[in-house]
């Protein structure tokens, strides 16, 4: 081995760099181990944690507060053009409409945080549809309920890991990959369907009649408030335990103050949903309660947090998505992990489209192919929502934001009365505008230029 | 001293390079063009052949692939009807779109972008110069229509390209975004989900616009203006190489310049004498010479100008690129003008091949986009930068073409429909994996 020169090491140019922009953080953050650690955990007191968390956004780590301020703004603004935005009946409604964007927003949070992305999502979604529809057909296979919705999501589980093989073992880009896919699914369910139209809007038949009340059945109004006081205790006592036993064995825990607050905060916007759900939204009769899919997408959202925030696949995720070849000199088998980050973007996916079943009722070639324009809604809730398109950074619940974000504008434009190809125009203009934000933030930040 | 960080990328890199030697026993000839060293016809042809076992194989699988596709098509077809003259000639006029988006493609993808937008900035700058020629309305020449929708999609292309290059958002996300911003401008410019424009062949002025595709040169013009051309290119070619070779530059054997000449010949032959026995449609469509000019302008300014070499550059090393001092935002900002462009041409062209007529359900400016992609790859366009040349734009828009109308020929009844959607996903996966694994045998690049 010849002598390596001391004073050009070709390995000291990026830690240059490194380090001048460490040197940047140190003057925006006196603590300089705490620029990693979420501002929780160091505080002791609710005026601390305030201040970490202030810092922190200035600092271009802001998580969802510009969501949050997205959702506040659409709404005042709609509710200002037209009244009827903020009524009960418009905000489930919205919800509603909503929950498929959130649905495929946290598919394509699992590609995204891999680095990666998912094009096929919106097919995913079609293909599901189709396929639990047709399953279920008293004419044709006659298949039970539960039979027909786990099968295809182990279906669309199955071309997820088909599309990850690809794009993790040959290591094909996978924006070709799935936009290939893509193709390939739309004909595939165009002939699932037969060149015909299939319909669950039968009530004479369970198994049709359950399809459609995942989408638009709804609880009781007492059971909502039962279930809401189930919900908030059992998660309520949960955090707090968890908090107190932190606190006695002598780790690092959030102040009091603050896991009360948190447990509040829970309970008030909870008894707001659930009041808002049971006013009576029906023209004629009367539908009031809680739909469904607000425990269905809450479901969701609390096992994927779980399963990207608390195991060990999940923290290899993140290692991934942040530096891949960090990760594999780790030891993590990147095949595997983003083999299965796929297979779980399509099964959410597939969930989605169990849902899109139940809104659409009756499925025809048309709305397969109208099942593409959501793969953009999703990438966009996603980013808007506050999720990376470099991989690493993002959580499932910027998903459900901002999926809210995307139904709002849509729902707010439609009661405007606009037509469909300009709500186009505004959505591409919000997602290049997510984007540009989040490219823009990613370099203020001290991370990864 | 015995663990350096540095050392580790290096070690597949050189077991590359090892398995590369033994695949071709002169090492510094492994990147350059065999034509350059070989001094006969049979030194030549070993040099190729070698350069193709080693991953590099140029147009070879996309002309093998045209006559697969043929010969199975014209197998399976009812009637055999494929190779008709007539359909071949409608094949053509199909393909024509595809090559000119594929080579406005070809633009961005050396560099290692992509372009995902290019479909609905077509159809865009299609509606925008087919809405300038209306009588009653702007009524303005067709060539200045054509002018001004050229550079309204080239601004938009510059906008996609400022983004991509000086704010570095990701160009398929960038593009996914426009796609759908024009997609919805497009409606809006056509004026609503009803509106349709038309460019009659009735008016001389917008005339223009129907034949650019629709329209035959005469027979006789047609053959003087061959003789003309391939007298022009020939004599030029020829000239070029014998000066090479007087001034002691490495030039190709003179047999070699004979075939180019011939093929020349041959290409423009071929497209002659296929009117059919009913109804007298004869001559060379006008879109025949219109592609080729396309693709000599595309390939003389990559080839020939410092901005093609510098998109290679760029493409082939954006860091290396840099250092040598390229602006890499000035390159991408006008590749992507140039890929806009062009993709307006390929617009018009649309609106041309159906019939001068453009309303909202012409075309799916989503599927455009992935055919042309398709095509570019096909042709032997790499996604990843650096490798490509116009004319696999034209082969492989040419191979798309033939696909998408012999999948349409043949009577499937209701598998029709999905395999208009099975069938070039697949083509586009088997594309890029090819480009994939042929990369990685090649040992070029090791970029994962």
């Amino acid at each position: 081995m010849p002598d390596i020169p001391v004073t050009a090491d070709p390995g000291e140019t990026p830690g240059g760099t490194a380090d001048a922009a460490m040197a940047v953080d140190l003057t925006a953050a006196p603590a300089a181990a705490a620029a990693d650690v979420p501002p929780e955990i160091l505080a002791q007191s609710l005026g601390q944690y305030l201040r970490a968390w202030w810092r922190r956004v200035r600092g271009g780590d802001s998580g969802v507060l510009p969501v949050v301020l997205a959702i506040v703004v659409v709404a005042i603004s709609f509710q200002v053009a037209n009244p009827a935005f903020l009524s009960a009946q418009n905000l489930v409604n919205l919800f509603e409409q909503s929950s498929i964007y959130m649905l495929l927003a946290m598919a394509e949070i699992f590609a995204l945080l891999l680095g990666e992305i998912d094009l096929s999502v919106g097919l995913v979604m079609g293909l599901g549809s189709v396929v639990v529809a047709e399953l279920v057909q008293p004419t044709g296979l006659n298949w039970p309920w539960w039979a027909a919705i786990i099968v295809t999501l182990l279906a669309c589980a199955a071309w997820g890991a088909f599309q990850g093989s690809l794009v993790a073992r040959l290591r094909m880009p996978s924006f070709i990959v799935t936009l290939g896919g893509l193709l390939i699914l739309q004909g595939v369910a165009i002939i699932v369907l037969k060149g015909a139209l299939v319909s669950i809007g039968n009530s004479r038949f369970t198994n049709e009649l359950v399809l459609y009340d995942i989408f638009w059945g709804q609880f009781e109004p007492v059971v909502g408030w039962i279930l809401l006081a189930v919900v908030v205790g059992a998660t309520g006592t949960g955090l707090w335990l968890r908090d107190a036993r932190k606190r006695r064995h002598g780790l690092e825990a959030p102040p009091r103050s603050l896991t009360a607050m948190k447990i509040v905060l829970m309970a008030v916007a909870g008894s707001a949903v659930v009041a808002i759900c049971n006013v009576n939204r029906a023209h004629f009769g009367t539908i009031e309660g809680v739909p469904y899919i607000i425990p269905i997408v809450l479901a969701v959202l609390a096992a994927w947090t779980v399963l990207l925030q608390r195991i060990r696949f999940g923290r290899y995720v993140y290692a991934i998505g942040g530096n891949p070849e960090a990760a594999r000199r780790a030891g993590v088998s990147l095949p595997n992990v983003r083999t299965w980050g796929f297979v779980l973007a399509a099964l959410t996916a597939g969930i989605a489209g169990v849902l899109f079943a139940s809104w659409q009722v009756s499925l025809t070639t048309n709305i397969i192919k109208s099942a593409n324009s959501y793969v953009l809604l999703a990438v966009a809730a996603a980013v808007i929502g506050g999720t990376s398109l470099f991989g690493g950074r993002g959580k499932t619940i910027h998903g459900v934001l901002g999926g809210l974000v995307i139904g709002a504008i849509y729902n707010g434009l439609y009661l405007l009365g606009v037509s469909s190809w300009w709500i186009d125009v505004v959505v591409a203009g919000v997602l290049l505008a997510a984007v540009a934000i989040d490219v823009l933030s990613r370099r203020g930040a001290p991370r990864q230029a | 001293m015995t663990v350096d960080p540095g050392g580790t990328p290096d070690g597949p890199a050189d077991t590359a390079m090892a398995v590369d030697l033994t695949a071709a026993p002169v090492a510094a000839a492994a990147d350059v063009p065999p034509e350059l060293l070989a001094q006969s016809l049979g030194q030549y042809l070993r040099a190729w052949w070698r350069r193709v076992r080693s991953g590099d194989s140029g147009v070879l699988p996309v002309v093998l692939g045209m006559v697969v596709v043929a010969i199975i098509f014209e197998i399976i077809t009812p009637e055999h009807a494929f190779l008709r003259p007539s359909n071949l000639v409608y094949i053509f006029g199909l393909s024509t779109v595809y090559m000119v988006l594929a080579m406005a493609e070809t633009v961005v993808l050396l560099l290692g972008e992509i372009d995902l937008s290019v479909g609905a900035v077509a159809l865009f700058g299609g509606v925008v110069a087919f809405k300038l020629v209306q009588q009653p309305g702007p009524g303005w020449p067709w060539w200045a229509a054509m002018l001004a929708a050229l550079a309204i999609c080239g601004l938009v292309g510059a906008f996609t390209g400022t983004l991509t290059a000086r704010l570095r958002i990701p160009s398929f996300v960038v593009t996914l975004g426009m796609f759908l911003l024009f997609s919805g401008i497009l409606v809006v410019v056509l004026g609503g989900a009803n509106g349709a424009v038309s460019a009659s062949p009735l008016v001389p002025n917008q005339r223009v616009f129907y034949d650019l595709v629709q329209g035959l040169i005469p027979p006789v013009v047609a053959w003087v203006a061959l003789a003309v051309v391939v007298g022009a290119v020939g004599t030029a070619l020829w000239r070029r190489a014998a000066a090479r070779r007087r001034q002691g530059l490495v030039a190709p054997p003179a047999s070699l310049t004979a075939i180019r000449i011939v093929r020349v010949a041959v290409v423009l032959i071929c497209t002659i004498n296929r009117g059919t026995p009913l109804v007298a449609v004869q001559g060379v469509p006008w879109v025949i010479p219109i592609v080729l000019v396309v693709l000599a302008a595309l390939t003389v300014l990559l080839q020939r100008t410092r901005f093609g070499r510098y998109v290679y550059a760029v493409g082939g090393n954006p860091e290396a690129a840099r250092r040598a001092g390229v602006s890499l935002a000035a390159i991408r900002t006008w590749a992507f003008a140039l890929c806009s462009a062009t993709a307006g041409l390929g617009g018009i062209l649309l609106g041309s091949f159906f019939f001068g007529q453009y309303s909202t359900n012409t075309a799916d400016p989503g599927q455009l986009v992935l055919y042309c992609v398709a095509a570019a790859v096909i042709g032997g366009v790499s996604l990843f930068g650096g490798r490509g040349k116009p004319i696999h734009g034209v082969l492989g828009g040419l191979l798309i073409g033939a696909i998408a109308y012999g999948v349409s020929l043949l009577s499937l009844g209701q598998l029709a429909t999905p395999l208009q959607y099975i069938v070039p996903g697949v083509v586009l996966i088997v594309a890029v994996l090819v480009d994939v694994l042929s990369r990685r045998g090649s040992g070029s690049g090791t970029r994962a």
